[in-house]
């Protein structure tokens, strides 16, 4: 144990959080080429951009596999919480949610979700953290998936490998920005699963045009 | 109704024949939509190629429907938003008779043909809107449809007609009884005068008593005088192919075409007695094959030989998978099913193997230098895989110096992780357990193969055992097939030092109980996702795979893999048992076909069966095939000693 978490209560890893990272084990090939992944695109609507202090109300999201988006796939879960959701609430009209789950079958039924495959989300960082906060309870302090951020995914893309991301102006490669340029119709923007969907069509498009650029397989997409 | 399903929904309802549905069934066909995006210049689907699992309604861009016809393309239809096509996939499964190009950038829905199906068939509105053929590029049927049963029965009937090949009816088989023929003293100018001047491809050169020496064809002309410069002076017999492969004319078309596939010949002499020692009376070849079928092993192996491109070969194998509909629902002999399809994926394998090699084409001389084999394991291993269920393989690569040990290890995992990816790419599913060429443990060199044997064989634990079902019945497909053969000799060397292991393998074999229960009723799953299901798989097919392996392997035998050839070579070793192994060779021929039918109805493995969705008749059949399991763990029960071995 090192020092840092000296002091910090380590958990004891639950059953499904062991089954989750077993699966994770096996590393995917970096010769596997796009049409063999599988993408999980999700998206969580929070109390608000804090990660100490805000939580999940809902996550929405859906797979793709062989460059399609499998809509039997779609999932959206909203977990209970101590702490009433009122901050967004007012914004997104997210009032009481009936269908809601215990903190732990949201944590069980995501990882058992998301498996070993890539996760995918718009500022994936602030997203990927919120799910690493709501499973840490049972014993998950990372999750070990692949991930892609579609913000610096089309960054990328558009800019080239070397751009500087400090020099772009974030407001062009926000969802609503990326969504008007690459043709997307906005809809359902502001539900989890909106914007998984929204995100998904977006990562579609972002790996055709990454095939154009010959980005054709996993160790490729993935440096 | 979950946000993105609404969202699919609402586009669908928007149009024909999606506006027709309920709101109940909307919900249900948008909750199976698959969505692509495909870029100008992409091409969806072709023109004759087997139809997808799926139809298509444009969500924007534009797609153009074409034809060619004589090398020329010409547009048909043009689709833009909300326009459905591509349906011929959807009435009766026949291949398209139009290309799907896309103009511009195009977000496509692809709506599975499963789903929809069941649609068609309950609403009569749907049924009529697709029979007057308003989707687009379709060859509009005109029928008498009052009732959507109706138009299903007729769109069947229509799948029937355009179905792959024909060749149940030896009938439809043109093969000419004239025979050009030339004597071995002829020169190579004089035959080749007589072929260009019957139009022919080939000349059988013949005794004065028309036994056939050998057969001369363009192919030979072009490669063995041509572009050798020999002198057209020569004897024929100098250039001919001999000795050639002969069959009598009577022998049935799938011996005689199956004798082509694997000896890849384009022409195949026939003789009165069916050996070259009888006088030639006719002459098939493969044009006259294709003539009669369009599409054929003949085709797609030809195909899938000439192309390394991913796509191209999946799309072959789909239209394997079609040929394989028809065969099996036209009850072709489950020998020849079995070897056609076994040829089609051997020779994936190979393809993948060139694609790898090709891949490492940077790696170090010396490790692209050491001999190597690609193994089949499991169903594939025993030529048996029609479906492209979980692939199970390894590769061994003979021993290296101690100090290459690493390095060889590293680059021979690289080879096998690529075939691997090709297979994936191609279709065939991933193997649960991980036995295959891209896990580390399952790619060794030979020694260390010849070690987890030996360890199998002297410490039979269970695990042992549970390998030995699967790697016992490994085949050599591709690379240097002289390593799986020094791997079976010291297989056979080592059970025949340590006989106990077979008492062990027996026991094995006895332990999944028969699959009728009490009240002579399927035996099901008691619980789990396949509840009330029928496992034909490890309650019927892999009992009878299990005696066969333990038998064969208890006479030594060695080289036949199949489960129902083994049942076939132990009616002939064992003569007072020979009834009851045609019964079992039987039964697993037929148990081969219901799944193999049942996965193809089901896009499934097919591994799992509802009993009640099966006809009485159907029933029985399966039943029937249990009853050689019984009697022969009874044999298996008394002959290894079981009820006195410990446990």
């Amino acid at each position: 144990m090192s020092w840092w978490n000296f002091g910090q209560k380590k958990v004891k890893k639950a059953d499904f959080v062991e089954a989750f990272l077993l699966k994770n084990q096996k590393q995917i090939p970096a010769i596997r080429s796009l049409d063999q992944l599988e993408f999980t695109v999700f998206d969580t609507e929070t109390t608000g951009l804090s990660i100490k202090d805000d939580y999940i109300l809902s996550l929405g999201a859906v797979k793709i596999r062989d460059q399609r988006i499998l809509i039997e796939t779609v999932l959206e879960l909203y977990p209970n919480s101590s702490k009433s959701g009122k901050k967004t609430a007012a914004i997104h009209g997210l009032i009481e949610r009936e269908n809601q789950i215990q903190i732990r079958d949201f944590a069980e039924q995501s990882l058992e979700y998301f498996g070993n495959s890539i996760l995918v989300a718009q500022h994936i960082g602030f997203d990927s953290e919120m799910m690493q906060k709501a499973c840490r309870p049972f014993g998950l302090e990372k999750l070990p998936n692949p991930m892609i951020d579609t913000m610096s995914f089309a960054i990328r893309l558009e800019l080239g490998p070397h751009a500087d991301q400090s020099q772009v102006k974030p407001e062009d490669y926000g969802l609503d920005a990326l969504c008007h340029r690459y043709l997307i119709p906005t809809e359902d923007r502001h539900t989890a699963a909106g914007d998984a969907f929204l995100t998904a069509q977006l990562l579609l498009k972002l790996l055709k045009k990454a095939q154009a650029r010959g980005i054709e397989n996993f160790g490729q997409l993935i440096r | 109704m979950n946000v993105i399903v609404h969202r699919v929904a609402e586009f669908l309802k928007r149009f024909p024949p999606f506006s027709f549905l309920s709101k109940e069934v909307l919900e249900k066909v948008a909750g199976s939509v698959e969505i692509r995006y495909l870029e100008k210049g992409e091409i969806l689907f072709r023109q004759g190629q087997a139809a997808e699992t799926h139809f298509y309604i444009l969500k924007e861009g534009v797609i153009i429907l074409t034809e060619s016809i004589q090398n020329q393309e010409e547009i048909r239809d043009e689709c833009d938003e909300g326009d459905v096509f591509g349906v011929l996939a959807l009435l009766g499964k026949r291949p398209y008779v139009l290309s799907a190009k896309v103009q511009e950038n195009s977000l496509v829905y692809a709506i599975p043909v499963s789903v929809f199906e069941e649609v068609l068939e309950q609403n009569s509105r749907v049924a009529l809107y697709f029979a007057a053929g308003f989707a687009s590029g379709q060859v509009v049927i005109r029928q008498d449809l009052s009732t959507g049963q109706k138009a299903r029965g007729a769109f069947k009937n229509e799948s029937r007609d355009h179905s792959l090949m024909i060749f149940s009816d030896q009938s439809e088989i043109k093969f000419s009884e004239k025979v050009l023929i030339c004597s071995p003293e002829h020169t190579i100018q004089e035959a080749a005068e007589l072929m260009s001047e019957k139009h022919v491809g080939s000349i059988v050169v013949c005794r004065s008593d028309l036994k056939p020496l050998g057969i001369i064809t363009d192919k030979d002309l072009r490669n063995k005088v041509v572009s050798k410069g020999i002198s057209l002076e020569t004897a024929a017999s100098k250039i001919m192919s001999a000795p050639i492969l002969t069959r009598r004319k009577d022998t049935s078309f799938s011996d005689l075409y199956l004798t082509m596939i694997k000896n890849r010949l384009h022409h195949l002499v026939l003789t009165e007695d069916g050996t070259d020692q009888s006088p030639v009376c006719g002459i098939i070849s493969d044009h006259d094959v294709l003539l009669s079928m369009g599409n054929s092993p003949a085709v797609l192996i030809h195909g899938l030989m000439n192309t390394l491109d991913l796509k191209e070969m999946r799309l072959i194998r789909d239209q394997a998978e079609q040929m394989l509909r028809y065969y099996l629902e036209n009850e072709l002999t489950m020998d020849f099913v079995a070897s056609v399809m076994t040829e089609v994926n051997d020779i994936i394998i190979k393809q993948a193997l060139r694609i790898a090699e090709n891949s490492l084409a940077n790696e170090d001389e010396v490790l692209r230098k050491i001999p190597y084999c690609f193994l089949s394991l499991g169903s594939e291993g025993r030529e048996e895989q029609l479906l492209r269920t979980d692939q199970d393989n390894a590769l061994v690569y003979e021993d290296v110096p101690e100090a290459l040990d690493e390095e060889a290890h590293a680059y021979f995992l690289k080879l096998g992780t690529a075939m691997v990816e090709v297979l994936l790419a191609c279709g065939f599913a991933s193997c649960p357990g991980d036995i295959m060429a891209s896990n580390p443990k399952w790619v060794q060199p030979m020694s260390k193969w010849k070690s987890f044997f030996t360890e199998w064989i002297i410490r039979p634990t269970e695990e042992a055992i549970l390998s030995s079902t699967i790697f016992f019945d490994f085949r050599a497909v591709a690379g240097n097939l002289g390593l799986g053969e020094t791997l079976s000799l010291h297989i056979y060397e080592e059970i025949q030092k340590k006989k106990i292991f077979l008492n062990f393998l027996a026991k094995n074999a006895l332990m999944n109980p028969p699959p009728l229960g009490f009240f002579k009723d399927f035996v099901v799953e008691k619980s789990g996702e396949h509840k009330n299901e029928f496992d034909i798989k490890s309650r019927a097919m892999m009992p009878l795979a299990d005696l066969a392996r333990l038998l064969v392997l208890s006479h030594g035998v060695i080289g036949v893999n199949n489960t129902f050839k083994r049942f076939d070579r132990l009616a002939e070793l064992e003569p007072n048992y020979e009834a009851l192994f045609k019964q079992a060779a039987k039964a697993y021929e037929i148990l081969m076909r219901t799944r193999a039918l049942e996965g193809l109805k089901n896009q499934s493995s097919g591994r799992f069966i509802q009993p009640e969705s099966l006809g009485k008749l159907e029933r029985q059949l399966l039943k029937n095939t249990f009853s050689p399991i019984n009697e022969l763990q009874t044999i298996v029960k008394v002959r290894f000693q079981l009820d006195y071995f410990p446990s």
